[in-house]
Parts: C-alpha cells; sequence; structure tokens
C-alpha cells in the first residue's frame, strides 16, 4: 500500500470539467454531498446539478480529463502532476485546512505538555511510563498531517459519520466496539495509517442510511469495501471521453479522484478487497 | 445582527431575482448557490454601484451556508467565476473599461469583506495586486475612471494589502510616483488623485488633518 501516491488532481485547465457518465454509485446514497458539494437533501433545488448524484467530497474537486499522475522513468511509481490545485476555490480550501490542521498541533503540543506535568506530579518516580506518545513521539510533518487530515475528512463528510454522532455520544463511545478516528498525530508507518482509516472507514458503515436494502443487508455489506477505502490506489484508467461544453461557472461540475476510480473494478481493488475481507473484524 | 436588506444594494435586480437573493441569505441550502453567485457577479460587472457593495452580500451568504450545512459551494464558485475572469480581464479591459472598472472594484470588494479567520483570502491577494499594478500602468493613467477606481480601492483596501504583501505595494507606488512625476497627457484630476494617494499612504493610510483640509476642504459635507 505505500508504494501507492495519492494522485492529487490539478487543475490546469479551468474551463472545461470533465463530466464523468452514469448515475449514483451504490455508495450514493451514504454521501452527505453531491458532487457539485450541495447537500443530497437537496438535489432537486439544485436543477441540473441534482443528477450528479455521485459520491464525492466537496472538498475534492478536479476539472480536466488529463491524469492526475504520470509514471515517469525517474519515478518508482506514478507522481502526481502537480502539488497544488491551482483554481482559487480549491486554494481556499486548502488553506483553511492547512489552518486547520495548524491549530490542531499547537492545541496538541499544549494539551501534550499539560499532560505530562500531570503526570509527573502524580506519578511516584519515572517519568518515562506516562503516555509519552504525545510530546516528543508527536507526528509533526505537515505534509503528512494534511493527507491524514483529507483521508479523515473523506470519512467524516459521510451520512454514516452524522449518523454515528447523533447516536452515540462521544462519552458514550465503548472501546473497541465504537469507531474511534485515529489519531493523526501519532507515529504510525504509512501502512499502518491507512489500513488504521480503513478499519475505521468500514467500521462507520454500520450507520450507513438504509437505501432499498434493509439495515440488515447494509450490515452485512460492511465487509466490503468502500471504494474510497482504497483511494490511496493509483489507478491508471484511460480519461474517459465524454465531456460536456464548459459553463459559465467553473470547477462545480467536477470529480473528484474517487469518482475516476468508480468507473470499474480493476483486478488492483478486488484483491485488497480480499485483503480487507480477511482483515475485518466483527462488527456489530 | 441582521443588515437589512436595503443594504445589499439588491434594488437593482427584479423582483424575482431580489426573491432569490433573499432566499440565499436565509436558506441558502434551499436555492442553487452556483445561480445565484453568477447572478451577482454579472450584476457586478455591469453596475458599479452594485460592485461597490456586493462583498456584502457574499459575505453573508458564505456565513449562512457554514451555517446552515457546513457547506461552502457558494463561496467556490463565486472564486473560480472570479479567476475565470481574472483570466481574461485584458480582453475585458480593451472592450468595456466600464466592464474592467467593476471588476477590479469588485474583486477588491470581494477581497475586504470574504475573510477568512479575519485573514484575507490567499487566493486573492496576487490577482489584485495584479489588477491594481495595471492601472497604475501609463495606458491605464491615461484614463481617468482607472485613476479613480484604483485610488478608490487602494482607500479602501491598501492598507490590508500592504500587510499582507509589503513589496507589491511598493512595485505599485513606484509606477504611481513615476507617472505623477513623469507621464504627460495626465489630467489635472489624474494628478490630483495620484498625489493624494501618494500622501495617503505616506501618512500610514491616513491624511493628516492639513492634508485633508488641502484635498476635500472644497467637497461639501
Amino acid at each position: 500500500m505505500s508504494n501507492w501516491l495519492r494522485g492529487k488532481e490539478c487543475v490546469a485547465n479551468n474551463s472545461e470539467h470533465d463530466k464523468r457518465s452514469d448515475g449514483p454509485s451504490r455508495w450514493s446514497h451514504c454521501r452527505k454531498r453531491g458532487i457539485d458539494g450541495n447537500l443530497r437533501a437537496n438535489t432537486e433545488a439544485n436543477g441540473s446539478n441534482g443528477e450528479k448524484s455521485r459520491h464525492s467530497d466537496n472538498s475534492y474537486t478536479h476539472s480536466d480529463s488529463r491524469h492526475s499522475s504520470f509514471t515517469t522513468p525517474e519515478s518508482n511509481g506514478p507522481v502526481t502532476r502537480c502539488n497544488r490545485r491551482m483554481d482559487w476555490g480549491s486554494q481556499m480550501e486548502d488553506e483553511e485546512m492547512r489552518r486547520g490542521v495548524h491549530k490542531d498541533m499547537q492545541r496538541r503540543r499544549i494539551l501534550a505538555a499539560e499532560g505530562n506535568q500531570r503526570e509527573r506530579k502524580t506519578s511516584s518516580g519515572s517519568s518515562e511510563s506516562c503516555d509519552s506518545k504525545e510530546g516528543d513521539n508527536m507526528e509533526t510533518d505537515e505534509a503528512v498531517l494534511l493527507r491524514r487530515q483529507k483521508q479523515i475528512n473523506y470519512g467524516k463528510n459521510t451520512l454514516a459519520y452524522d449518523r454515528y454522532l447523533k447516536e452515540v455520544p462521544k462519552h458514550m463511545r465503548q472501546t473497541g466496539i465504537h469507531p474511534k478516528t485515529p489519531n493523526k498525530f501519532k507515529k504510525y508507518s504509512r501502512r499502518s495509517w491507512d489500513q488504521q482509516i480503513k478499519l475505521w472507514k468500514v467500521k462507520l458503515h454500520a450507520w450507513d442510511p438504509p437505501a432499498e436494502e434493509s439495515q440488515d443487508k447494509v450490515l452485512n455489506n460492511i465487509e466490503d469495501l468502500d471504494i474510497d477505502d482504497v483511494m490511496d490506489i493509483e489507478l491508471d484508467f484511460p480519461p474517459l471521453t465524454d465531456s460536456q461544453a464548459p459553463s459559465a461557472s467553473l470547477a462545480t461540475h467536477s470529480l473528484s479522484l474517487e469518482d475516476e476510480d468508480c468507473s470499474g473494478t480493476p483486478v488492483k481493488i478486488q484483491k485488497t478487497e480480499n485483503a480487507a475481507e480477511s482483515g475485518v473484524t466483527a462488527n456489530c | 445582527m441582521e443588515n437589512s436588506t436595503e443594504d445589499y444594494r439588491i434594488q437593482s435586480f427584479d423582483l424575482d431575482t431580489q426573491m432569490l437573493l433573499k432566499t440565499a441569505l436565509k436558506d441558502p441550502g434551499s436555492v442553487n448557490l452556483e445561480k445565484v453567485s453568477n447572478i451577482i457577479v454579472d450584476q457586478s460587472l455591469k453596475d458599479q454601484m452594485f460592485s461597490k457593495e456586493a462583498g456584502r452580500i457574499c459575505y453573508t451568504i458564505v456565513q449562512a451556508e457554514v451555517k446552515q450545512n457546513n457547506g461552502n459551494v457558494f463561496r467556490r464558485n463565486l472564486l473560480n467565476r472570479l479567476q475565470q475572469e481574472f483570466k481574461v480581464r485584458e480582453d475585458t479591459r480593451r472592450r468595456s473599461l466600464q466592464e474592467w472598472v467593476c471588476y477590479v472594484t469588485f474583486i477588491c470588494n470581494i477581497f475586504d469583506y470574504l475573510k477568512v479567520n479575519n485573514m484575507p483570502m490567499v487566493a486573492l491577494v496576487h490577482p489584485v495586486y495584479d489588477c491594481l499594478i495595471r492601472l497604475g500602468q501609463p495606458d491605464a493613467l491615461m484614463n481617468e475612471e482607472e485613476v479613480d477606481c484604483l485610488v478608490l480601492q487602494l482607500h479602501r483596501i491598501g492598507e490590508q494589502l500592504e500587510k499582507v504583501n509589503v513589496q507589491r505595494m511598493d512595485e505599485l507606488f513606484f509606477l504611481l510616483r513615476d507617472g505623477f512625476l513623469l507621464q504627460e497627457g495626465l489630467t489635472s484630476m489624474a494628478r490630483l488623485l495620484l498625489l493624494e494617494i501618494l500622501e495617503f499612504r505616506a501618512g500610514g493610510w491616513m491624511l493628516s488633518s492639513t492634508a485633508h483640509k488641502y484635498y476635500y476642504s472644497e467637497i461639501a459635507d
């Protein structure tokens, strides 16, 4: 899993959008927001935006049909075309996320320092035995934190998460049973982190809103991986050819990387599904 | 604190559009925000009075959307539309000075109002500077409307702009000094405006009382 880079979209040509075909995926009903960022419940009010009920995270858009990553002779695997999204809308969202992560870091540092002080006062002698997972062992690499935050946002931007929050207040959460958001500040290997995220999201599916299927069926489907659980896998799809004429505004009918992924079920995903199935623990 | 709808200066729109805008302010989730942002941008490019104040209504809609469902569809559409217009600004200027001036007024107004955590929007800083520096070019200084637009924007947002990037402000003011001093064919009004803005910045983004008296004493209060 660590070989695969996450392809970040680069909007270089803002005057065109790429519209991937067809309708909702089977996870669409779990998404809080449609492709245009509007809440699902309001698809009627949004006219032509309403048909595009595909699952996407509204903070991810790209609006051209080019590959967002390539494998070059010099690189070991797919590399992103460019690291920053160039449209102003996305720039502002990225900026906000960066600020959010920095605030989290500050808060975490302060709390960690405080925690250590309290520990020293109460513990008998050895200060090593306390929670030294924070402090020196904190993950501080901004790129890593941002990437992790994006992954967390994907999971939180779901109806399942909303429903979960409503149903189980934080103080009622029981370890092991209730999904817990992975802590982005702890040091983990890339593989370990990605696996934690995957498992967390799989657990969250227990709170998916029922579609036509009964609640039971939804629970049985938990073992199936959500497509965005494998979002870190770079898939070499040829660009889909249907694209619409540019409309007056930009980047509104645009797609996330996840949509690119769901145009088929390549072998790589199938393999990962199997791996996940064997790794998934029993869920409620 | 709720602004009365008069503050948003939407009287120039037809009644249906006014209704749409009012709904967007109260219940953004129920309207097509892309359409709303296009309406606002289109009007700002035509109507100078509106372009001066459109930032306020945009700000309110952005806040309302965040509050209602933590969304930012409106903001994203607005910014991307602004970017689109920015890309073709030279053509716009060639085609219609009025529209170009409206665009600059509008983007500066958005810069003024749409802050994130009380910080100006990062994505807009350079584009705003690009526009103002364009207005400081010799060919633009020949047009009073462009000079007037330039000094108005600097009055409103100059201080903020300087805080986020002082080098570019210096760059702009080099142009203005040169223009004032060397450029032939400037109207006396243009020179007056330039002199005033030079003094304004030199005074820390305000005019001394004597300077104020010099420039504004003729004007009825």
